[in-house]
Order: structure tokens, then sequence, then C-alpha cells
């Protein structure tokens, strides 16, 4: 071998990257998230029939039930099974520095949990027969994706058996704590990502994009952290 | 007890161990309470070595140590004077096919291969074309188009032999690649593994079956219960077995012959008879051959055949684990 390329550089995630959508596109998974996107639709779909007033808050909890599901089936079953099925040994023994697996599957997971869930979001706010949502709402829609993938990602390298089904758990419990009337809602995913889209009545948008960029960088370092370590 | 052929690591490095391929040096491993591999001194300059030991006995530990996929807790192992688990340079020079069957089964052949020698490091512009070499290397040129999900487990097997060799490493780790294969193709993957031998190559394969190693190799580090119990040249590790004699089997149309020649001898453990044959256990094997030659040609018997039961793996596994090769 003569021409190398670096561990770690933009070819090898890329080239993992590449694998990760070829793998997706020819799975499952795709199908069920695909399915399970198409929540907000039916929300809206069934109130417009029973024409009842259609209300973009109310179907913005299927977005946020959604943010529970998508990054766990896309991103917690992708990492965990790698993990656990131990075709992680292919990419361990290769000369790429381990950060750049995770960071191969993230580039590209998550577009398709943004794309699928803010897709959602606006295809239900288009049948529930109001104008398009606030650019706003999309925004904070896929910052509140983007950060939950990482933390995802996180909690699948520290516990990949059944990755999928722990990080739905934990999301779950992050829905609830996100309604709790307390500074401890501070903390939930789910209440940050309903304040970046203008749902809490507040319309600061600093402190919750700060507060997720600081919840998922603590469960991407745990991640990182982890997989460095992590012996298979 | 450590049967070594070579001599034990000085505790300097010297330059003879900073050439060695694999230099393992009280390397352990656990695994919370489990031990995989403990205390284990090794030094592998070349060739091909066939790693034998029962299933659990810790040959996948030790694999997986020269892979970088697990460290050591306590010694030291290195590849190419550099740790393979911090190292990611050095597994450039790597190429490991795990035991496992579980691959990404959605891909085609050629792009699993592909992808893995991209992953090593081959330049986008080559790895395509070195994942077809490699697959045509071992014989799967006319299936590489065809997703994993629908192979059978020869050719599983040789797609990850694919994998490991695509990148041309020097260093290759094939943990147990002939389990569950049949016949035709067991006969074709040694084949093909004993070109890579040829080529100049360092080959680490795995196996459980003692007659898989034999065809390989006869260079073997024997492993029972973590431990090393054994390494070098299988004729010469049966030699070392002082404790259990050499057995001679000479096929003639006079056995008594030749036993009542070697009656005497103080070398000669046993005498035995079979159909048509005497079967002699020795202390001496290169004087007893001296001996029974000198009989057959004294007495002017005709000899059909002559061979040692004991010169093959099976033997030494059996003599070196007690029970363990006769499961």
């Amino acid at each position: 071998m003569t021409e190398h390329d670096v561990p770690g550089s933009p070819a090898m995630i890329r080239t993992l990257a590449g694998i990760t959508v070829k793998r997706l596109t020819r799975g499952k998974a795709l199908w069920i998230g695909g399915l399970f996107a198409a929540l907000p639709v039916l929300q809206a779909g069934i109130v417009h029939s029973w024409r009842f007033a259609f209300s973009p808050r109310e179907l913005f909890v299927s977005s946020m039930l959604l943010l529970a599901l998508l990054p766990a089936i896309f991103v917690g079953a992708s990492v965990g099974e790698e993990l656990e099925e131990r075709t992680s040994t292919y990419l361990w023994s290769r000369p790429i520095a381990r950060w750049a697996v995770l960071g191969g599957k993230l580039v590209a997971l998550i577009p398709v949990v943004v794309v699928l869930g803010v897709g959602g979001w606006i295809a239900g706010n288009e049948v529930g027969g109001s104008a398009l949502p606030s650019l706003a709402s999309c925004l904070g829609l896929a910052a509140g994706y983007v950060a939950t993938s990482l933390v995802v990602a996180g909690i699948a390298v520290v516990v990949p058996r059944h990755g999928m089904a722990l990080t739905i758990g934990y999301m779950l419990v992050d829905l609830f704590v996100g309604e709790m009337p307390f500074s401890l809602q501070q903390l939930a995913l789910t209440y940050q990502t309903r304040a970046l889209a203008g749902f809490t009545g507040d319309p600061a948008i600093g402190a919750p994009l700060i507060a997720l960029a600081v919840i998922a960088g603590i469960w991407t370092a745990v991640g990182v952290l982890r997989i460095r370590r992590l012996e298979v | 007890m450590t049967l070594a052929l070579s001599p034990s690591l000085p505790p300097a490095v010297s330059p003879a161990v900073a050439t060695a391929v694999v230099v393992a040096d009280r390397c352990s491993k656990w695994y919370g309470q489990v031990l995989g591999v403990s205390d284990v001194s090794w030094r592998l300059s070349g060739g091909i070595v066939g790693l034998l030991g029962p299933n659990g006995a810790g040959k996948s530990t030790l694999i997986k140590m020269m892979g970088g996929l697990l460290l050591p807790s306590r010694g030291v192992l290195t590849v190419h004077g550099r740790s393979p688990f911090h190292d990611t340079e050095v597994r450039r020079r790597i190429g490991y096919a795990p035991e496992h069957e579980h691959t990404w089964d959605e891909l085609t052949a050629l792009e699993l291969v592909t992808a893995m020698a991209r992953l090593a490091g081959v330049a986008a512009a080559r790895a395509g074309r070195a994942a077809e070499d490699a697959l045509a290397q071992m014989g799967m040129t006319a299936a590489m188009h065809r997703r994993i999900r629908g192979f059978s487990k020869g050719m599983r097997q040789r797609t990850k032999l694919a994998t490991a060799i695509a990148h041309d490493p020097d260093f290759l780790l094939l943990d147990e690649p002939l389990t569950g294969v049949d016949p035709m193709a067991r006969i074709d993957i040694v084949e093909r593994i004993k070109q890579l031998g040829a080529a100049g190559k360092t080959v680490v394969v795995s196996s459980h079956v003692l007659y898989e190693i034999e065809a390989l190799t006869s260079d073997i580090l024997v492993i029972y219960r973590g431990q090393v119990l054994a390494e070098g040249n299988v004729f010469a590790i049966r030699s070392l077995i002082d404790r259990h004699p050499h057995r001679i089997r000479v096929e003639c149309d006079r056995p008594h012959a030749i036993a009542a020649a070697l009656a005497g001898e103080d070398h000669v453990v046993r005498i035995s008879f079979e159909r048509g044959a005497v079967v002699v256990e020795t202390r001496e094997p290169d004087t007893c051959y001296d001996q029974i030659a000198g009989a057959v040609l004294a007495a002017g018997v005709a000899v059909t055949a002559l061979s040692s039961p004991d010169n093959n793996l099976g033997a030494v596994f059996e003599y070196l684990t007690g029970d363990g090769g006769r499961r």
C-alpha cells in the first residue's frame, strides 16, 4: 500500500456514513421510522376529518413522542446492534479512530432522523389545515432531534444491549420530567426542544440552545470516552 | 508446563525481539472473574502458526489482543513493536477475520470488502479493485455482487477472509476460519491460506480441530485453560514430551521378528501386536528407527508400512491436555 488515508479523517467518516446509509436503505428501520414519522399526520388527519379546531400546540405533543422514538429507532438501534452483534470487531481491527465509527454513524443517521421528524411536523400542519409551521418551530425541533440523537448514541455505547428499548425508556422519562412544573424540567431534552420551538411562552432561545448543547455534549463525551476503552 | 523450542524472552528488548511480529510478555486477560489468558509469553517471528486448543481455551482472546480489540489486563503485547489496541497505525498492517458469523448482511460481498479496504486506509480509487482481487483470491468472484444475507457458511468464511486480506496486510489473524465449512471448501481455504503464508505473510490461524491445523502448518502454539502449554514445531514438541513414549508402527509379514530384536533394549518401553503389525513404544525414536532398519535387514522381513501414530497434532494435543484432545 502506498496511498493511505489518515485514521479518523473525513474520508473515513464519509466511508462509515456511506455504509450506514446503504444498510439503512436496505433494512426495515427506514420503513418503521417512516411509519412512526407519520404520527403527526395521522393525528392532524383525524382532527381535520372530525372538524375539531386544529391546534399546532397539540400536534407538537405527537412530535415530542417522535422525539422519543425516532432517534432510538435509528441511532440507538444502529449503535447498540453494532456493539452487541460484534460486527464492531471488523471496525475495531481497522486503523481508524474509534470516535470516527460513532461519528460516521451520526453523520449518516442524524439527517434521516431530522428529515423524518421535522417532515412529519410540517406534513401534520399541512393535513390539519393550518398554514406552514413557523421556521422557529422547525428549527427548534431539528435542534431537539440532533441533541437527542447524540444523547441516544452516548447511552447506546454505554449500554449496547437493548440500546433501542433503553433509549426509548430514557426519553419517556424525559418527557415526564419535561412536563414537571419545576426547575427540574430544565434537564429535559423535550422541554428545551419545546422552548426552542416556541411552545413554552418564553421567546428566548439562548438558554434552551445552551441547555440542549450541554446535555448532548455530556452524553457525547460519555459515549466517546467509553468507546475509546471498549473491548469486544 | 510450557514447552518452548525457542529461547525464553530476555528481560530487555533484544534485536531479535525488535524484529518479531508479535511479542507477548507475561500477558494476561481477565473478563471480570473469568480468566481469558494467563501469563502468556510468546514471540512470533513469521510464517504460518496454528493456535490450537479446545473451545474456551483462550485462543480468541489472544487473537483479539493481537488484533487490537482487547487490551491485556496485565503484561505487554506488541505487534511490530507497538500496542495494537492503542496504535491505529500498526492496525493497518493487520488483517483480522473474526470467529463469529455476524457481518453486515445487507451489503454485497464486494461492498463489504471494499468498505473494509477503505477503512483500512486503501485509497478510494484503489479500494474497489483491491476488494475484487481479494474476493478472487478467495474464489468468490462469481458471488461478489450477491448480498451476504443469502450466503452459505463457507461463502461467509471466504468473504471474511477477503476482508482480512483486501488491504494487503503483512500479518493475518484468522480466528477459526474453517469452522462449519464443507470438506471441499475446507481444502480450498487451506490451500489459499497456505498461499498467503508462501507469499511471505505472517499468519496466525486458530482452531480447536487438530487436523485443520495439521493441514496448514507444523508450527503450533497449544493453549489450554488460558495458558500456553507448548510452542514450536509439532514433531519437536512431541520429542520433548519424554514422559510419553513415541510410538512406531511397523506393518510387516513377521512382526515377531522385529519385536524379538528390540525386546531387550533399554529405550523400548512397550511392544504390542496388531493384525500384521508390531507397535513399539520408545523413548529414543531415532535409535529405535535405526534398530528397526537393522532388524528388517538382518531377518529379511518384508515391511509394507512404517508409521508413527504419534507424529500428528492429535497425539500431541492429547498428551498435553490430558482428556482435552479426546473430546
